[in-house]
């Protein structure tokens, strides 16, 4: 897709979240930021769109029904394929909880997975996604 | 030991002589003395058994040593040698205690029989003394014991940590140990047979132990009761009391009652509870807070999708926006209208309706939004259920929140290939209850989820639960004098039931 500044390539956002609302939000953003938002509505269905469409980046929520984005994250980051595409959590919970998650499921699978390369809190300004955003995507 | 060290005593010699080589004849030991002072000195030295003694004699005489004998030693054997006729020195002898008479001449005879008697006399004081020692020795002993048992009772009951009052067969007090003291606020002196039951303790628990008397047969101890107890300066304390009615060889002798000051446990009690409350509300504030972030992040989030729509002049975008900032208001509508039914009281509204039909209208409610999330729903509604006595309002607001969960619990289940469904049953059971089942085969519960699932704001949902609805489904449904029970089983579902209660009588009036 050519965009109207006549970039030749805009780049392949994909939401994951269970909230319409959410997606909602975050796909006008990217929309009104010539991204090509991509939307999966929980953890299962994200991976699938990820191995079919190899989005750019992914704004991925935390709790969510049918295969968490922790599980999600975990199993972006551990696949040689799909490991190198940013990821922005986006979420309700606290950094600090998620870090925490982390690394018990890393004493359970006995292998570490880097931290999210950008980690947002809701409620976020349209701004602060958008700058998140541009901050991976250069 | 037997006796048999003899002192004899004689002016004369030869009688002395005869008498030692007799008596030694016969294995006793002999002392020798030839006056009445050289008699005494032996005495005093050697202690002999038994003395035999002449009356007359130059000095000191037999008489006038029988007499120093006796003083030194009140129990000696002194047999005295009399001669003919001599009655007056006899009695004197006999009143100053001497044991036995032998005339003179001395016979052998005569000697061993009075020998012989001395020596019983001896053997029974000797019997007689060890017996007596021993009973003063088996008296001290149990004098002891006893004292010991008392000790150790009377410490007991003064180091008990209860108060222990006990009456005699008048009901009078006779024990009031210091910890009952320290409850009542009297003194023991104060109490102590001064006091009766009546008393003592308000009218309705001095009742109570006076009947336990009487019936005692069948009650002797009285299991653990609570009470309150009025002190000497007026306080009523709480107090949790036992009573054991005393009896001895079948006969009433008094009551002995245990108190347990509860004070200290009720103010605790009454903290934690306190704690608890607080922690309640702040986990109710917190939650809350939570609940409504998400629904600020909803309305902003909707909010800039409608700015977008109306600088683009994109519908669709509007529409969407729109309808994220309707959804919202109807999550604030909800969650306020589930906090105002939690906080207030409210009595059902009875009225005749049809059961069946209110599920079906649960069933129309969902049923879209279900299939929308491939999750059937089903209605599998007994007949015979035609009109009951019942709050609609209540039936509907609790099968539509337990509905919506079961859903939730059928999108939360990570086994893909299962076709989801959720069935809503309603019969009646054995105990003639109405019975509305909400079943769903969706991801089931663990044990800690189950445990919390009726507290306040607990949510297994995340940001998307107020973790006020089944708070609220319990409320409505013990209002309504019903039961909510939950059967959950982790990867397979769960069976949410409640049971209403029959109403007859509203039923007849209708």
């Amino acid at each position: 897709m050519i965009d109207q500044r006549g970039e030749t390539m805009s780049y392949k956002v994909l939401v994951v979240d269970d909230d319409p609302d959410v997606r909602s939000f975050v796909v006008t953003v990217l929309e009104e930021n010539q991204y090509i938002p991509l939307e999966a509505e929980d953890g299962v269905a994200g991976l699938e769109m990820i191995e079919k469409y190899k989005p750019d980046l992914v704004i991925l929520d935390v709790l969510m029904p049918r295969g968490s984005g922790i599980r999600l994250y975990r199993k972006l980051k551990t696949n040689d394929h799909l490991q190198s595409i940013p990821v922005i959590m986006f979420t309700g919970i606290a950094l600090r909880s998620f870090l925490k998650s982390q690394k018990v499921l890393d004493e359970f699978d006995n292998g570490t997975v880097p931290e999210p390369d950008i980690y947002l809190e809701k409620p976020v300004e349209p701004e602060e996604l958008i700058e998140a955003i541009r901050q991976k995507l250069k | 030991m037997s006796p048999n060290k003899i002192l004899i005593v004689d002016d004369e010699e030869i009688i002395v002589r005869l008498l030692s080589i007799s008596l030694r004849s016969d294995g006793y030991e002999t002392l020798s003395a030839y006056n009445g002072e050289q008699g005494f000195e032996i005495f005093k030295s050697q202690s002999p058994d038994i003395v035999i003694t002449d009356i007359k004699m130059p000095g000191m005489d037999g008489l006038e040593l029988l007499k120093k004998i006796k003083e030194t030693d009140t129990d000696s054997e002194v047999i005295i040698v009399t001669g003919h006729g001599d009655i007056d020195s006899t009695i004197t002898a006999l009143q100053y205690g001497a044991s036995d008479f032998i005339n003179k001449p001395v016979r052998d005879e005569s000697l061993a029989i009075a020998l012989e008697r001395a020596k019983a006399k001896i053997e029974i004081r000797e019997k007689l003394k060890e017996y007596t020692e021993n009973l003063e020795e088996k008296i001290q002993e149990a004098t002891n014991e006893i004292r010991r048992h008392s000790n150790f009772e009377r410490l007991l009951i003064k180091s008990s940590n209860d108060a222990i009052v006990a009456f005699d067969q008048d009901w009078k007090v006779v024990v009031f140990n210091p910890e009952a003291v320290k409850m009542f606020g009297y003194t023991a002196k104060q109490i102590l047979n001064q006091f009766t039951i009546d008393a003592l303790y308000p009218p309705e628990i001095a009742a109570v132990f006076k009947l336990q008397a009487q019936k005692e047969n069948n009650q002797k101890t009285l299991p653990w009761g609570e009470c309150f107890l009025k002190t000497h300066d007026g306080r009523n304390i709480p107090v949790r009391y036992a009573s054991n009615v005393l009896h001895e060889n079948g006969q009433f002798v008094g009551t002995v009652n245990f108190f347990h000051d509860l004070t200290e446990i009720k103010r605790l009690e009454k903290e934690l509870l306190q704690a608890e409350r607080l922690a309640a509300v702040g986990q109710t504030v917190s939650g809350l807070a939570h609940y409504v972030k998400n629904i600020l992040i909803g309305l902003k989030g909707g909010s800039y999708v409608v700015d977008v729509g109306i600088q683009k002049n994109n519908t669709r975008k509007l529409i969407s926006g729109w309808n994220t900032i309707k959804n919202n208001i109807r999550r604030v509508s909800d969650l306020t209208q589930d906090l105002l039914t939690y906080s207030k009281n409210r009595e059902p509204e009875f009225q005749v309706c049809e059961p069946n039909k209110i599920v079906e209208d649960v069933i129309s409610l969902v049923t879209d939004f279900a299939a929308s999330k491939k999750v059937e729903i089903k209605g599998d509604l007994d007949p015979s259920i035609t009109r009951i006595t019942a709050d609609p309002k209540t039936i509907h607001r609790s099968l539509l929140n337990l509905v919506t969960n079961a859903i939730d619990a059928c999108l939360e289940d990570e086994n893909m290939l299962k076709k989801h469904e959720v069935i809503l049953k309603t019969y009646i059971d054995q105990n003639n209850l109405y019975c509305f089942e909400v079943n769903d085969n969706g991801c089931g519960m663990s044990e800690e989820t189950q445990k919390q699932l009726f507290s306040p704001m607990f949510s297994s949902k995340g940001g998307r639960g107020t973790g006020l609805g089944l708070l609220v489904t319990g409320k409505l449904v013990e209002e309504h004098k019903g039961s909510i029970d939950v059967e959950t089983w982790q990867g397979v579902g769960s069976i949410f039931t409640i049971r209403l209660p029959q109403i007859e009588s509203i039923a007849g009036e209708q």
